[in-house]
């Protein structure tokens, strides 16, 4: 079987996590070739012909690409110029007899599917949904020179206020969050000091992002983004549903909320019913110390 | 004068606790309450401010579906969108989706067609730019601000860290993030006009759609709770034996 993965670059111009992890997972379903599209901002429609043109002589069997922002969307429009199955935000999945199945969340995470079609495929997959071994090898890229998007000009770069430097959130392994009960956006300077100790993103519930809070782009849950990370710590979200949707497929969850009866407290591992004040410089401390004792 | 298209889908509403069916290859639809995606729902919005500023827009919605998804074109029409299409077909992927659309696209000839960046029941994101190669239109995608510009519009895409700002010179579909402005609720006056449109409809009779898709099973994302619920203490001491627990017992620091 023949399978590609169309890798990406982070802003700081490493190969993404993502991209490792569906290169090595791929090297055990089959012969892999590792793609990279060159260009600085090249449109995803310019991405996906450069593919598409490229794959009539190649013939992969399956194309994987991590499910970042861009990689979903260079992914369904070469798919649509494949006319073939496209699946978005993959947890899982395998291959047999001609066909593949994924596993995927529907309904914003409210249901688990499982689906099917014949091959050729693509998916973009979730960061995080396949193990990197330590020490991996770094793959060999093949480059693709990206085509012409007639139409579509790049004009400018308007960088967002708050967003400085840290990783994403779709591809954090810890994701510190944080709801109403912070109380303010001023708090937020205590929420990344526990982010900075963890070395984790940052999130957010509606309410807070709504409120002007955080920028959108840190809203976890339903019209934000679903996570699936190591160690997801909600701080002070009281866990709407819209909520509970985008974060309840993390490893391990934290909540620490003063509510005893609020519903985060259902989905989480470990919970500390208390004053989120209190806790998070005390929590900081704890954790400094825990890592350089470990 | 420009021409808008929203393209939209009518799916369980956001606060739907959404539950799987006995057979486990579809949901239980009884008393769930059906709405716009809420992408889409930003997306018309967008549409609709720039009619804000620019009277004479029109803005046209058109969605794919059974007659249900009529309520949705209304909901539509009420929150101000001038007319709306019903593409009747049912059982369709998102390529079928797509080829369905063009030719009313084709027809109508927007200037811009704009969809939801992913319709929040199959969460996929494949529609519009599946749409986009088949009209042979570029896109851009998680769109969440149009701005006007001396030549057209500078369309604000959402990247990781800011946006990126591009112009378009010619048709273009645009898929579309949450934005800062909330979408508008129908007025009153709205849903009265909403009430007496016509909502045309197409057939989708002669679509091809050559991918499909086999639902092997639905289920509830894994069930949790029973977690260790540090209560009626010290919360500083709570917080000393989370980051233990977190280390040891958990192994995630």
């Amino acid at each position: 079987m023949r399978i590609w993965v169309v890798s990406e670059e982070s802003t700081g111009g490493q190969l993404r996590r993502v991209s490792r992890e569906l290169a090595a997972h791929a090297a055990t379903l089959g012969d892999v070739t590792v793609l990279q599209v060159t260009g600085e901002r090249v449109p995803s429609v310019a991405a996906a012909s450069a593919l598409a043109e490229r794959a009539k002589t190649d013939a992969p069997d399956l194309i994987l690409v991590g499910a970042t922002p861009s990689g979903r969307d260079v992914a369904a429009r070469l798919a649509a110029k494949l006319k073939c199955a496209y699946f978005s935000e993959c947890t899982d999945l395998s291959v047999a007899g001609g066909s593949i199945e994924v596993s995927r969340g529907m309904y914003a995470g409210k249901v688990r599917a499982r689906v099917r079609a014949s091959l050729p495929a693509v998916c973009s997959v979730r960061p995080n949904a396949f193990p990197l071994a330590d020490g991996a090898p770094e793959p060999a890229l093949t480059d693709v020179a990206a085509s012409s998007a007639p139409g579509l000009t790049f004009v400018r770069f308007e960088p967002s206020a708050a967003s400085g430097g840290r990783i994403p959130l779709s591809e954090a392994r810890i994701i510190v969050s944080g709801g109403r009960g912070l109380k303010g956006p001023e708090s937020w300077s205590q929420v990344e000091a526990l982010a900075d100790v963890l070395g984790a993103a940052l999130g957010a519930s509606r309410a807070v992002t709504d409120a002007g809070w955080r920028p959108n782009e840190e809203q976890v849950g339903q019209t934000g983004k679903t996570v699936t990370p190591d160690l997801y710590i909600a701080l002070g979200i009281s866990g709407a549903i819209q909520h509970l949707a985008g974060m309840t497929s993390s490893k391990v969850i934290v909540a620490v909320n003063k509510d005893p009866d609020a519903d985060i407290f259902k989905v989480a591992d470990y919970g500390v019913v208390g004053d989120v004040f209190e806790f998070l410089p005390a929590f900081t401390d704890a954790v400094k110390q825990v890592k350089a004792a470990s | 004068m420009a021409r808008f298209l929203v393209c939209i889908k009518q799916v369980p509403d956001s606060t739907t606790r959404v539950k799987v069916a006995p057979d486990g290859r579809s949901i239980l639809t009884d008393g769930v309450t059906w709405s716009i995606s809420p992408y889409d729902e930003y997306a018309i919005e967008l549409a609709l401010e720039h009619k804000d500023q620019a009277p004479d827009t029109i803005v046209s919605v058109i969605t794919v579906g059974g007659a249900r998804t009529k309520d949705a074109l209304r909901q539509a029409l009420a929150m101000g969108c001038d007319d709306a299409t019903l593409v009747a077909g049912e059982g369709l992927g998102p390529l079928g989706i797509a080829s369905a659309l063009k030719s009313s696209v084709e027809e109508l000839k927007p200037d811009l067609v704009l969809c939801g960046k992913q319709a929040s029941d199959d969460d996929q994101g494949f529609v519009g730019p599946a749409l986009a190669e088949a009209l042979g239109w570029p896109h851009l995608a998680q769109i969440t601000k149009l701005a006007s510009a001396a030549s057209g519009f500078e369309f604000w895409k959402e990247t990781e860290g800011g946006h990126e700002v591009w112009t378009a010179s010619g048709a273009a579909v645009l898929t579309v993030q949450k934005s800062a402005k909330e979408p508008r609720y129908p007025s009153l006056p709205g849903i009265m006009k909403a009430k007496k449109k016509e909502i045309p409809e197409r057939s989708a009779a002669d679509v091809g759609d050559p991918v499909k898709i086999e639902i092997v099973k639905l289920e509830p994302p894994a069930a949790r709770g029973g977690g260790k619920i540090l209560k009626d203490g010290d919360t500083k001491a709570f917080a000393q034996q989370l980051a233990t627990l977190l280390r040891d017992e958990a192994k995630v620091l």
